[in-house]
């Protein structure tokens, strides 16, 4: 077993004009039948096997949310804006109620804001071991790809005796939740979120202190702090390159300014960094819903809300797992939108994807593209 | 015309390659009535059903219930089903929700470059029907607008049992027919 060879430097290759002053490139379709790409494709051009240019060529699993939003009523609504993110529906959720809310007036009470609260975390675990599994796939690690999936399954239990889905809720509706907390659920919740602790740190001594993951992912995709926030990243992307900005604590809303929790931030913003944000955010999340299980207060789940939206501009925006969700509502008095704009954390990240592949060799492309943690559903929409 | 004619039928290579086509057609019927009726079409079949291959191809949201399935707790590898990158070694397509209008000539130029005997899995209510975006503008509704569907799976999104349950029936669908109508 020999060492894998050190990349060259991310400068060597600066852009496209090397391959128009005569060196000879070839263009690569990557996706969307590909092992390493998803639902999308990227077109990707390489001079030798290092890659020159990247153009993302998304919108295959367009839908037209958008358009759908303003035909149907708003409770109606919720499962089309859950489907996008399945694995991070109940966030996405959040994001569409409280622009409602903030529209309607109003107040959720303060044990439905727990709950909400509570479901949001347990869904941004799940959608960061849905992201690690495939993570280890595309690394050819397939113990890395078994562990996660199997240890979601936790919440995704703790989650179904909640809600009574296993992974899209519609859970969150305006003016509260829709279910109570059954019985015996913190008990169950501080056990698995303990375990679960265990479980990341094995988690560590297999792959992340792994060489073959750190010598796949350190120094590699480097994303400076500069570039970061001009090409407007978010959530992890953004954490992982250095930037402290979590909307739960720059904007807090529901129950999070009521719970301590620390923001991660890695400097170096390269694979390694964004894959350790995530990892960082998941013992975070379990230490928020040890937190909520304990301080959750009694009372009414929920308010009533009329089912109309008034006349009004509103904005939500949330913290979702793949960065920060937001909804433009525009209401006119009817029980339909008269338009939603509605932008996700891996529409945003987007951007991010050829400033990290770029100068890469094509065999990085799978560490690089991936430690994004791009969703091409939840970027299509 | 005619004299070209009378050349090509007494051109004794012609007459051999005609009567050998012939011969060849009548062997092979042979062959398929053999290997249909005897042990033969079991053994087939077998391996064929515990080694359904379902591309690397994902249409839509499905696709975390299918990684769910593929996953620990619900490990599809137990049926046999292990998905793989390459479509010349594929069988099998399990369309995972909805199909966009441009995913849709993916999905075929794919099902087209795949070798006999495949088959298609339609999981979700969106790959059967539309389902929940069925008055969207860019959304083909239902995969058997565009290929032939062994299996529908519906739910939205289908729990791993479901698909689970989906490969089974598969599974017993392959067992029964004959060799040569699969696919």
């Amino acid at each position: 077993m020999s060492a894998p060879s050190k990349p060259v430097p991310l400068t060597t290759v600066e852009s496209t004009e090397t391959s128009d002053s005569g060196a000879q490139t070839l263009t690569l379709s990557v996706g969307p039948q590909h092992s390493g790409s998803g639902h999308m494709r990227l077109i990707v051009e390489v001079d030798g096997d290092i890659i020159v240019n990247v153009a993302p060529d998304p919108g295959y699993v367009h839908r037209g949310i958008e358009k759908i939003i303003e035909l149907r009523n708003i409770i109606k609504s919720i499962p089309v804006i859950e489907r996008p993110s399945i694995i991070d529906a109940s966030n996405l959720n959040h994001a569409w109620v409280r622009s409602i809310e903030e529209i309607q007036g109003v107040e959720v009470p303060l044990r439905g804001q727990y709950l909400r609260t509570l479901l949001n975390e347990m869904n941004r675990i799940m959608s960061h071991l849905y992201w690690l599994s495939i993570y280890g796939v595309f690394l050819g690690h397939t113990t890395m790809f078994m562990w996660p999936l199997g240890d979601r399954e936790l919440f995704i239990d703790l989650a179904e005796k909640l809600t009574g889905a296993r992974i899209t809720y519609s859970y969150l509706v305006p003016g509260g939740v829709r279910r109570d907390l059954p019985p015996g659920f913190a008990e169950e919740a501080v056990k698995r979120t303990e375990y679960f602790e265990k479980r990341l740190k094995e988690y560590d001594r297999i792959f992340f202190n792994n060489p073959l993951f750190t010598s796949r992912a350190k120094g590699i995709g480097v994303l400076s702090k500069e570039k970061a926030i001009e090409l407007g990243c978010t959530g992890p992307t953004l954490r992982g390159s250095g930037v402290d900005a979590d909307l739960r604590k720059d904007e807090p809303y529901a129950a999070y300014p009521e719970l301590s929790f620390e923001v991660s931030t890695r400097p170096d913003g390269d694979s390694f960094s964004r894959a350790m944000v995530h990892m960082d955010e998941m013992r975070e999340s379990c230490k928020i819903i040890r937190q909520i299980v304990k301080k959750i207060p009694t009372g009414p789940i929920r308010r009533k809300a009329p089912i109309v939206l008034p006349r009004g501009v509103a904005y939500g925006r949330v913290e979702s797992a793949r960065g920060e969700c937001s909804f433009y509502l525009i209401g006119e008095g009817g029980d339909k939108p008269y338009r939603a704009r509605y932008i996700t954390g891996s529409y945003r990240n987007m951007a991010a994807i050829p400033a990290v592949l770029i100068g890469n060799r094509l065999a990085d492309m799978p560490t690089a593209w991936w430690s994004i943690d791009y969703w091409p559903v939840e970027a299509d929409r | 015309m005619s004299a070209q004619r009378t050349a090509q039928e007494e051109d004794p290579v012609a007459t051999l390659a005609e009567g050998l086509s012939i011969w060849v057609g009548k062997l092979s019927d042979l062959v398929k009535k053999v290997v249909d009726t005897g042990p033969i079409r079991n053994v087939v079949n077998w391996a064929r059903m515990y080694s359904l291959w379902p591309v690397n191809i994902t249409t839509a949201c499905c696709s975390a219930e299918f990684g769910a399935a593929s996953g620990a707790r619900h490990d599809l590898e137990r049926f046999g089903v292990l998905p793989i990158g390459s479509l010349r070694q594929s069988d099998l397509i399990v369309i995972e929700g909805t199909i966009t209008k441009k995913m849709a000539k993916r999905l075929r130029m794919i099902y087209d470059q795949m070798a006999l005997p495949r088959y298609v899995i339609a999981m979700g209510d969106c790959a059967m029907s539309g389902g929940l975006f069925h008055d969207s503008y860019s959304i083909v509704n239902g995969a058997h607008e565009f290929v032939p569907v062994d299996v529908y799976v519906p739910g939205c999104p289908p729990r791993p049992e479901a698909l689970e349950q989906a490969i089974i029936m598969l599974q017993e669908k392959i067992r029964r027919s004959k060799v040569y109508e699969q696919g």
